[in-house]
């Protein structure tokens, strides 16, 4: 199991539950974004520089995302923070970031992925629900359309725990199997900030395309390398 | 609390019940709720045929969607007749959607996370992510507020009323100034990550980003960026057992 206390536990679980409601159902205020789901989760469990540099990956590849109309789209909030727990616990605060961002980020993947599915299957039950108050609805009462929506978050706050517990367990699971030599490690890390980077890329190319926009983004670019010179 | 304010903090939850048949509809009853509470003492008939309407299929951003609930729920107390207020529900999906995911996923807020992932490399920290949220949450609570005040104003004649406000100046700004920021996060976190790695571990970043952009471009949808890096990451573990 993982090493944390019972209130930090609880906290974590909490948390993913909240930015799991986030993305989709309530309130959207923007904290299922890895960015601050992570750096929230690291301050939870005592490492925050876990939080931001895997929350940061985490980003890149949620900027590759557009989420319009019935588009199906990886959920990164409860992945970010089972992510930050298996990155700040698993390996050992003292092993350097770069030999446990990879596997962190790998698991956050895969759970994402699977949270893009658990949208699907909670959107499937929220229709089912509705044919079956199909009468009440058609008589107008608005008692049947509150319970509707109160099921429908009750439903998606159950989604966002059940990730998060499913993935803590998977974390545990990991934690206990991992074997990993220096040089894997750092290959998985650098195969993570690769594959986040050509995700951010691809996010800004198809909102810019060929448009002003292109200008604007390629002279970000330009005074983003000056900074990063400078820095 | 007053009806509006109701209204207005449903919309948060608008999209409470998404699903694929009906959408944002039950959302939208249940925030139409408030509004439509004077017409049951009224017009009872009207108002149980305007909770029928107010549930039905609808589509937009959310946070637009006070545009067409103000426009709808003044159209009923106006005994607008009920075709009527259905078509415009339907005529407001397209834009509102096309409107606000501009204004919101295509600009705000990758304007916004461009502008913390940069402020966070560079040191600022909690600040980066503190001014992020409130940012965001503010300009949307604003944006809230003023979508359901004129839409309520505005009733039938909404579509007027969106052409005339500030949506369209600041839709083409907006879109510019996140490409600028997406754009100068990019190098300055990739620096903030391969910085103590020398410059060979750098370029194998930079050819796995390369490859992965050609890669994901060139498959189109069925080859998305997450897929790309787990197929990559499994590539490595396989590699790794078959030759230790």
């Amino acid at each position: 199991m993982m090493d944390f206390s019972l209130p930090v536990l609880i906290a974590l679980l909490l948390w993913g539950t909240l930015v799991g409601l986030d993305l989709v159902s309530v309130p959207q205020g923007m904290i299922a974004r890895p960015l601050v789901a992570g750096s929230v989760a690291g301050w939870l469990v005592g490492d925050i520089e876990a939080g931001l540099r895997i929350g940061v990956v985490l980003e890149l590849f949620a900027l590759d995302v557009l989420p319009v109309g019935a588009v199906r789209y990886p959920d990164y909030g409860p992945a970010t923070v089972v992510a930050v727990a298996l990155g700040a616990d698993a390996l050992g605060a003292n092993t350097p970031w770069a030999e446990r961002l990879g596997f962190s980020v790998a698991l956050g993947l895969v759970l994402a992925v699977a949270g893009e599915w658990s949208l699907q299957v909670v959107r499937r039950w929220n229709a089912r629900a509705i044919q079956r108050r199909a009468a009440a609805l058609a008589a107008g009462e608005s008692r049947a359309i509150r319970k509707l929506q109160y099921g429908g978050l009750l439903r998606d706050g159950l989604r966002g725990f059940t990730l998060t517990f499913l993935g803590m367990v998977i974390a545990s699971a990991m934690k206990e199997m991992l074997h990993l030599d220096r040089q894997l490690a750092v290959a998985l890390t650098l195969v993570a900030i690769g594959s986040a980077l050509a995700a951010a890329v691809n996010g800004a190319f198809r909102s810019s395309g060929r448009t002003a926009r292109l200008k604007w983004l390629a002279a970000g670019v330009g005074v983003g390398i000056i900074l990063a010179v400078v820095a | 609390m007053n009806g509006t304010l109701r209204a207005m903090l449903r919309l948060f939850a608008v999209q409470g019940t998404w699903n694929y048949e009906r959408m944002l509809g039950v959302g939208m009853g249940y925030a139409a709720e408030p509004l439509l509470e004077d017409l049951k003492t009224v017009d009872p008939v009207r108002h149980g045929e305007a909770v029928v309407r107010s549930a039905e299929f609808f589509n937009c951003n959310p946070n637009l969607a006070g545009l067409a609930l103000g426009a709808t729920a003044r159209a009923e107390y106006e005994a607008v007749p009920g075709s009527q207020i259905v078509r415009l529900r339907t005529a407001l999906c397209s834009p509102l959607g096309a409107m606000g995911d501009e204004l919101f996923w295509a600009g705000l807020v990758p304007g916004l996370v461009g502008a913390a992932l940069v402020a966070v490399v560079l040191g600022a920290g909690w600040w980066a992510i503190a001014g992020f949220l409130l940012a965001y949450n503010g300009i949307r609570l604003w944006t809230s507020y003023w979508s359901l005040r004129t839409g309520m104003a505005s009733g039938m004649k909404v579509g007027s009323a969106i052409n005339a406000s500030w949506l369209p100046w600041a839709i083409e700004r907006v879109g510019p100034a996140a490409a600028f920021t997406v754009g100068a996060a990019v190098p300055v976190v990739a620096a903030w990550y391969l910085k103590g790695f020398g410059w060979s571990v750098g370029l194998g970043a930079a050819a796995v980003a390369m490859a992965g952009v050609a890669l994901t471009r060139w498959f189109g949808p069925t080859l998305t960026t997450v897929r790309f890096a787990l197929a990559a990451m499994i590539f490595l573990l396989v590699l790794r057992r078959v030759n230790p």
